[in-house]
């Protein structure tokens, strides 16, 4: 078996740590994981993505291939699109609906597009996919921070490769530290999907 | 006792140093490898810095082998560069503890001003044998072969992991650590003397054509050991085609091949030397192979020099045109490449779909709230005004020169900024040349082209961004912070102090005040020759991550009736946390810091508040 998982965000938006929480609870469950993030200038405010890669056997690549990606999180509205070319159509993804705009779109150089291209464009993608508003639900519930976890939390839901209850033990475990807002969010984004 | 861990290939680096008794490990941050030396603070009895430069740090490093102590090194491919002038004497001198270089190299530039391939520097031009890890766990293994072979040889070995290997996480077995040897000192002076001084009984002959024959030598002894190296190794299969793999690039090629409908035979090449025994009858029954590698064609020339050599008629495609000659490998990469070689092959094909839109592209920029924002904002207006040129530098600044700031004119490497203005100045130009040089980079080697220029009384106006550490790399120390990698307080190397002790103007800012930044950049124009405004508040993200506040609060908010949508906060200043809705300003009161810099930047007073106030008044 193999499960690959592409997060893509924006530079602060905790990719890396949401990254962490995925190859810690397939580590737990006994199998293999080969993980790359973003790290370095990138990550002040450009485009970041982790791909996380699960096997019971080998994994090569440290980059998934195109059209390998099992799952898809978007942590912000255009940036998963930018990865389609690692989707197929059996891929499942959840879109957080979060734009953050880029100095180009403030310039007007380009153009921002509009929710209903994005949903648009990520049903071309896949037919099983979620879109969620994850970073305001976290704004509203005073834990705006933790709204990576939230997009865990909901991947607990509708991706049953993830057990609910070891990913979220994993969540308190990486980060003790802040484990009451993370498991709020945790479990707020495992509602948000019905 | 063995245990396994998850780590991150610079993590893993730095274990297995720690598993070889390495004493001392320095370097120059960098992305791929900043965290390699950070991952060291474990073991406290390892002495780790950042060194100044690469230079310094390999000579520091050369320094404790001298002294019979294992020591690392590490440093990124522009980095590696900067060594190039001590490298081609250690070469020569050879080692007396362990010496193993990490250079990590960024095929693709993904976080560098440049890409291009360090084996080409290590290995054809200083001739010292190189190892290029395939995954994480073979870093790992490498690391600590090399530091045997280091001693066994005394040659100073190159491990050159890319971008990949360094920031991928894998798991890894661990071993015990081990502590490192008592230093002893042993002076050597045919060795250690790299001077021109005939050498009795060699026919008048002078050292350093002595030390060349001695690592000549060498190569036959290092080949001999490459020829039996475990990183290298064959996996038989069908066909008249076969795959050849350089580090990251045999991964590719096994992942590559789980989507292939046939079974190529595949030589795995992660050495330099090459194990030419091993290539010459991995070819026996092959008529094309091609080279996977990152990212010159090193490997694919050598094995034509060897089938030249030894008369063998085989097509040897790679990076010299068949392959991309610039950028990463992927396994995409081999893929295509299967597919153009062998129409008989089958690769399952998926597709992906059009968005209906072009995504936009998004680059980094400053901090919402970072001191260098206004700084560069203030600079730009007295450079427009003027008609100025300005150099700028490496580090988080550079970013002023991207859109939507556009204020820098060149960025090239390490300290180029302030060399390349005195060259500007000299030119007859007749307009002010102003350059822009961080702290860290000042240190690093921009104080010798500043010296350069108070010598001969460039006209140049050098600001000093002085923010008190390396941000862009992830906030590490250097000579002007105060501290050192581990924390501990150390003595200060102040800029200031320095540019001070030249005796040129010297006008001392507070970067968040934009008025008094562009009087002093005013002022400036008006010295003779070099003039120096050194902009000094602590970087904004590393003071909230420590609990420091920088910054009063000061919220700001954008009066409808007086924006006149002019979009100077947008166009010009570029602060994230600003948009234009419905052709006003707008602030994005969620990402807002306030800081209160806008209110200063607004021509026309839309953007209310009390604008920017130091925190402590």
């Amino acid at each position: 078996m193999k499960h690959d998982i592409l997060i893509a965000g924006v530079g602060g938006q905790g990719t890396i740590f949401a990254s962490r929480i995925l190859s810690s609870y397939a580590m737990a469950i006994g199998l293999n994981v080969l993980s790359t993030d973003t790290v370095g200038a990138a990550q002040r405010g450009g485009s970041v993505t982790s791909h996380v890669r699960i096997s019971d056997g080998e994994i090569y690549s440290p980059l998934i291939p195109r059209n390998r990606a099992d799952v898809m999180l978007g942590f912000e509205s255009i940036e998963m699109l930018r990865h389609r070319k690692l989707a197929s159509k059996d891929t499942v993804y959840i879109l957080n609906m979060h734009k953050v705009p880029t100095t180009f779109t403030m310039m007007g150089i380009d153009k921002y597009p509009s929710d209903d291209e994005i949903i648009e464009a990520a049903r071309r993608i896949s037919e099983k996919g979620y879109v969620i508003r994850a970073t305001e639900t976290a704004e509203r519930l005073g834990i705006v921070q933790s709204a990576n976890v939230l997009m865990i939390g909901a991947l607990t839901k509708v991706d049953p490769f993830f057990s609910r209850d070891k990913v979220r033990k994993q969540v308190e475990a990486i980060a003790p530290k802040f484990a009451a807002e993370n498991l709020k969010a945790f479990d707020a984004g495992y509602e948000l999907i019905s | 006792m063995a245990e396994k861990r998850f780590l991150m290939g610079n993590e893993a680096i730095a274990r297995a140093g720690a598993e070889s008794g390495v004493g001392i490990v320095t370097g120059y941050p960098g992305t791929p490898i900043s965290e390699i030396p950070q991952s060291y603070l474990e073991y406290p009895w390892i002495h780790v810095e950042w060194s100044s430069n690469e230079k310094v740090a390999l000579e520091v490093a050369l320094g404790a082998s001298l002294c019979n102590v294992r020591s690392m090194p590490v440093m990124k491919h522009n980095g590696t560069n900067v060594t190039t002038d001590f490298l081609m004497h250690l070469n020569f001198t050879g080692v007396v503890g362990g010496l193993v270089l990490v250079s990590g190299d960024d095929p693709g530039g993904l976080s560098s001003q440049n890409e291009e391939d360090t084996r080409i520097l290590v290995h054809d031009y200083a001739e010292l044998p190189v190892f290029d890890p395939s995954n994480v766990a073979e870093v790992k293994d490498m690391i600590k072969d090399a530091y045997s072979l280091s001693e066994k040889t005394k040659l100073c070995f190159v491990v050159r992991p890319v971008i990949r290997i360094c920031h991928s996480r894998a798991i890894v077995e661990c071993e015990e650590v081990v502590k490192p040897r008592p230093a002893e000192f042993k002076d050597d002076r045919a060795r250690f003397i790299m001077s021109a001084v005939e050498v009795p009984g060699y026919g008048g002959i002078k050292r350093p054509q002595l030390r060349h024959r001695w690592l000549n030598e060498k190569q036959n002894e290092i080949r001999k050991i490459m020829e039996e190296s475990r990183y290298n190794s064959v996996e038989p299969g069908e066909g008249s085609i076969g795959l050849v793999g350089c580090g990251i690039g045999y991964a590719y090629i096994k992942e590559a091949l789980q989507y292939v409908d046939k079974r190529y035979p595949v030589l795995k090449l992660c050495t330099l030397p090459l194990p030419e025994s091993r290539v010459v009858s991995f070819v026996k029954n092959l008529d094309t192979i091609v080279v996977f590698e990152e990212l010159a064609p090193v490997v694919e020339r050598k094995l034509k020099e060897i089938f030249f050599d030894r008369g063998i008629g085989i097509k040897v495609l790679g990076r010299s045109g068949f392959l991309p000659s610039d950028g990463e490998l992927s396994p995409e990469v081999v893929l295509e490449a299967i597919k153009k070689l062998d129409p008989t092959a089958k690769a399952e094909e998926l597709g992906a779909p059009e968005l209906g839109f072009q995504v936009p592209g998004r680059m980094r920029t400053q901090c919402i709230g970072c001191g260098y924002r206004p700084m560069l904002h203030a600079l730009k207006l007295v450079s427009q005004k003027h008609k100025g040129i300005v150099t700028g530098d490496i580090g988080c600044h550079d970013a002023g020169s991207y859109p939507p700031m556009e204020l820098q004119s060149t960025i090239y490497c390490m300290g180029s900024s302030i060399p390349m203005a005195t060259g500007m100045a000299f030119a007859g130009v007749n307009r002010p040349v102003f350059s822009v040089i961080g702290d860290s980079t000042f240190y690093h080697n921009g104080i010798i082209g500043l010296i350069n220029a108070v010598y001969h009384r460039a006209k140049v106006i050098a600001l000093m961004c002085d923010n008190g550490t390396t941000a862009m790399t992830g906030f590490q120390p250097h000579a002007g912070s105060g501290v050192n990698i581990r924390g501990e307080s150390v003595p200060t190397v102040d800029v200031l102090a320095i540019c001070k002790a030249l005796d040129v103007p010297v006008r001392v800012v507070d970067p968040y005040d934009i008025k008094a930044v562009k009087n002093a950049l005013e002022e400036a124009i008006k010295d003779e020759g070099v003039s120096l405004v050194v902009s000094r508040r602590p970087c904004l993200l590393l003071s909230s991550r420590q609990g420091v506040e920088l910054l009063e609060p000061s919220p700001v908010e954008v009066n409808t009736d007086k924006c006149t949508g002019c979009k100077i906060c947008i166009n010009t200043f570029g602060c994230p946390a600003i948009s234009v809705i419905e052709g006003k300003a707008s602030i994005n009161q969620s990402a807002c810091v306030r800081c209160g810099v806008c209110v200063d930047v607004c021509p026309v007073g839309a953007i209310e508040g009390e604008g920017y106030k130091r925190a402590g008044g």
